[in-house]
């Protein structure tokens, strides 16, 4: 693969973790790793990034880049390029992976237009095909597939979360503290203050269960009966634009072609028609369970399994029923 | 306070998109609006004029008709536009798109360049990104508030969990998301008086363009093959009779989901 050398993974801290989509990425690179013919290196960039090495270590990587300071306790677009691009130089890689959120795509179109690289974004696959990356990049909504490829070396992409499995491989990483000089304009952008609203919550793009409600849900409170069935099933939650626009919910939940994109394994929709523009954000979940009292709606076109019944019922009898069994088991 | 908000004309959410397999772009002869996250910005940048006087140029890369986006923007209350069009610029990736959109805002002054956070067609959500670091400035990316004083930019970005709050100078490039703001609709003065609003429209050669950094020869990405995906099938549907929950539950075991 050219001159260059394996994949290095652009780490996404989180919550004093790495983000899944980091362990899925170091375990993708590492399943390529024989194939690339090079190391699996990750960088961290973190204020506690000498602790978050253990674990890339266990996912496969070779070497584990840190970048240890202060100044990263919290995402600055700059600084995170700076140190990429450190790691970048280190590393020397054919490909560089990074997660698929707002951090990550800043970082990603950061480092490609720095090193005039060819950039990928929201990758669902990856593969090497007669020695080059060869990536899968669902489009318009899932409507089209294309199979595209960089023609620069290093690439640089980003990760969808939750396309790729994520396994361990314990590895004894070497661990190589980094230091960066960060430039006079990326020290320009200080943060104040971190707030913190509804911590704890299931972050959408990266959840493996979905609960989305929408306009059949019939008013902001009784939305708790969506809550209600994703704390049952540790799944984040949904909406549909129509209870977004109503203000019954936060438009961070809003799932579709202006809301957020998902892959999960299982998207359970309850009182949404199925709109193509609600579509064109979770059409690409593995499993779709719709509920919806029209036998007509557009949703049981796609859904994998259909209730024709009120939301009212089933989906407070779904969360007992849940209940019951996990407690059974 | 000058702002440049860059708006994209893109192809209708209500229409079919498809990608010409001979060259693997995107058929544009549908339907065209403006892209719906760009109104954020271009809202904001006029709230943050009618607040601190100053002016609002919109900048548009794209083909002839885009001037319809363009159009609309003005009509909101933008007062003059740059739309670069060169049928030299189709197929531009992102990383081509942003090196045109920089040369064009290296044309005159601003301290501040307002986006939208993504495009509805090309989805990328990083030629915000690619132009601040083109022109060498601090980017911050998928705002949900934006404050100006005097040359001190206060802002809000959304994280899963709440927002972190930053500081920055200007000049800066932004992006901002839906909620920030109601975009107004243009009033019929507004939609008569875009007709007279200046816009000045510029191709390859009068931004003296690198052609290896534009268009399809100059596209760093490579779309090998397309395909559409397998249509999801409709499945299994039952009627409740007050066991539709069980049949859900027994569903999700099934297929291991529980
Ligand atoms: C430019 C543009 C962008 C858009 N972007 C998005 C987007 O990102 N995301 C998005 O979701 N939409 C988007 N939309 C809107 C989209 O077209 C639909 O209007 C929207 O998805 C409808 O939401 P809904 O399904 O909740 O509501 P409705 O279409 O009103 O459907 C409500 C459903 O609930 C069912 N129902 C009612 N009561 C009950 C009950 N008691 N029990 C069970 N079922 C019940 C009804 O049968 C109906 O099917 C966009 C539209 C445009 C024009
Ligand atoms: N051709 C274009 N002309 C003007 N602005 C653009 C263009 N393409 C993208 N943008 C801007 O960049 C933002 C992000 O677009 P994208 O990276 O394509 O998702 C858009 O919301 C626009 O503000």
């Amino acid at each position: 693969m050219s001159d260059k050398n394996g994949i290095l993974v652009v780490a996404e801290p989180k919550d004093g973790k790495l983000a899944n989509v980091t362990l899925e990425s170091i375990t993708r690179a590492s399943a390529l790793a024989a194939t690339a013919g090079g190391p699996v290196s990750v960088v961290i960039i973190a204020a506690d990034a000498g602790a978050l090495s253990a674990n890339a270590g266990r996912y496969g990587a070779d070497r584990v880049y840190v970048v240890e300071t202060p100044e990263a306790a919290v995402f600055r677009p700059g600084l995170f390029v700076d140190a990429a691009m450190a790691a970048i130089r280190a590393a020397d890689p054919a490909l560089v992976l990074c997660a698929g959120s707002p951090d990550g795509r800043d970082v990603a179109s950061g480092c490609a237009a720095r090193l005039g690289a060819g950039l990928l974004v929201d990758i669902t696959g990856l593969e090497i095909q007669d020695g080059r990356f060869v990536v899968t990049h669902p489009c318009f909504g899932g409507s089209v597939i294309v199979e595209k490829e960089a023609t620069t070396s290093p690439a640089v992409a980003t990760v969808r979360p939750n396309v790729f499995a994520r396994e361990e491989a314990p590895r004894d990483a070497e661990v190589v503290a980094l230091s960066v000089g960060f430039s006079p304009s990326s020290l320009l952008t200080k943060v104040l203050e971190v707030v913190c609203e509804n911590a704890g919550i299931v972050s959408l793009e990266e959840a493996s269960v979905i609960v989305a409600g929408g306009r059949g849900v019939g008013s902001a409170e009784n939305f708790a009966l969506i809550r209600e069935l994703a704390v049952e099933l540790g799944a984040a939650v949904g909406a549909s634009r129509a209870i977004v626009d109503e203000g019954w919910v936060h438009h961070q939940y809003q799932v579709g072609q202006t809301g957020k994109t998902v892959s999960p394994q299982l998207y359970i929709a309850c009182g949404i028609s199925g709109a193509i523009q609600h579509a064109a954000g979770m059409q690409t979940a593995k499993c779709i369970v719709a509920i919806n009292r029209d036998p007509e709606a557009a949703i049981f076109n796609f859904a994998d399994f259909g209730i024709v019944g009120d939301l009212n019922v089933v989906v407070p009898a779904l969360t007992t029923e849940i209940r019951r069994r996990k407690a059974a088991s | 306070m000058k702002i440049a908000v860059c708006v994209k004309q893109v192809i209708d959410t209500e229409a079919v998109k498809k990608l010409d397999p001979a060259s693997w772009r995107l058929d544009r002869s549908v339907a065209c609006v403006l892209n719906p996250y760009d109104e954020y910005a271009v809202e904001e940048a006029l709230r943050i004029k009618e607040a601190h006087e100053g002016e609002v140029v919109a900048v548009c890369m794209g083909p002839e008709k885009a001037e319809e986006a363009v159009r609309k923007a003005l009509a909101m209350g933008v007062d003059s536009a740059v739309l670069v069009t060169d049928p030299a610029l189709a197929g531009s990736d992102a990383q081509g798109t942003a090196y045109v959109l920089a040369e064009a805002l290296r044309t005159f002054e601003w301290d501040l360049v307002l986006f939208g956070v993504r495009s509805t067609d090309g989805e990328t959500g990083c030629v915000p990104a690619a132009v601040a670091e083109q022109l060498g400035v601090p980017l911050l990316s998928t705002l949900a508030k934006v404050e100006v004083q005097g040359s001190t930019l206060t802002v809000h970005r959304e994280t899963e969990q709440g927002y972190v709050a930053y500081e920055c100078p200007a000049p800066a490039v932004l992006s901002v998301i839906k909620g920030i703001n109601e975009p107004r609709y243009p009033s019929m003065k507004g939609i008569m008086g875009a007709k007279k609003k200046p816009l000045d429209v510029k191709d390859a050669s009068s931004l003296n363009l690198d052609v290896s950094r534009f268009g399809q020869s100059g596209a760093k990405t490579r779309v090998l093959s397309g395909r559409s995906p397998e249509p999801r099938k409709a499945g299994v549907k039952i009627e409740d009779d007050g066991t539709g929950a069980q049949h859900i539950a027994d569903f999700l075991a099934s297929q291991k989901l529980m």
